[in-house]
């Protein structure tokens, strides 16, 4: 299983632009990916834009992003650079 | 299927006049838009079902069946870090579709240089799911479109 942790750097969190762009690229890949805050709580479905607004992540808080299969480090890089940017 | 009701009285204009591409280009997800009535007002829950996520200036209703959708009041409106909106309910109450959930000002938002356009989104459905999308005049509560 693949991970990446990640500080959401974007004023808004993991919300409207940011949180639309990681879904997006999340639903292009084919295997299961989930998001988790750090210190604790569930992990939720990558691929729903409901799941991600539900988990609620301010600037500044940490998530950890997971995925295993052919293909997932390359699809972990990449959402953790949206969910890192400014 | 979910009828999916007007949030607010306006203009029924179709997300692709959404000025904000995350929106227009149905990145968040498929829907409308409201130009609202300008003028205090109050923004209602499209849907019935449990607020999940209730912020001054957007929230989203989860119905019994899993669907969520999301209103958001005007654009860029996060900045206004709430000012100018009061909560009429509270994150986790359960609403009647058309119950009060924010009251606002389309006119102050857009005095401050925004604007007060709502989308409102189908979260996590396909565009071809949403049907009978209304056109122009709406009064809150009215039908915008349907989530088949």
């Amino acid at each position: 299983m693949g991970e990446r942790k990640v500080t959401v750097a974007a004023e808004v969190g993991l919300h409207a632009r940011p949180a639309a762009t990681f879904v997006q690229r999340a639903k292009q890949a084919p295997m299961d990916i989930t998001v988790a805050k750090a210190h604790g709580g569930d992990a939720v479905n990558a691929k729903s834009i409901l799941a991600i607004m539900g988990l609620d992540v301010r600037q500044g808080e940490t998530v950890v992003i997971s995925a295993e299969g052919e293909g997932s480090e390359e699809v972990l890089d990449e959402l953790a650079e949206i969910a890192g940017k400014p | 299927m979910t009828t999916v009701l007007a949030p607010v009285e306006g203009a029924a204009v179709g997300l692709a006049a959404v000025p904000d591409p995350v929106f227009s280009a149905g990145m968040v997800g498929p829907g409308s838009a409201i130009d609202p009535l300008r003028g205090p007002g109050e923004a209602v829950a499209p849907i019935a079902g449990k607020i999940m996520k209730l912020h001054p200036h957007a929230y989203v209703i989860v119905g019994d069946d899993g669907r969520g959708v999301l209103v958001h009041l005007g654009i860029d409106t996060v900045q206004l870090k709430g000012e100018g909106f009061r909560l009429l309910a509270t994150e986790g109450d359960r609403v009647r579709a058309g119950q009060a959930v924010v009251a606002w000002d389309p006119s102050a938002v857009e005095a401050g240089g925004r604007s007060p356009v709502c989308p409102v989104v189908a979260l996590d459905a396909l565009s071809e799911a949403v049907t009978g999308v209304a056109q122009g005049r709406v009064h809150a509560g009215d039908e915008l479109f349907i989530w088949e």
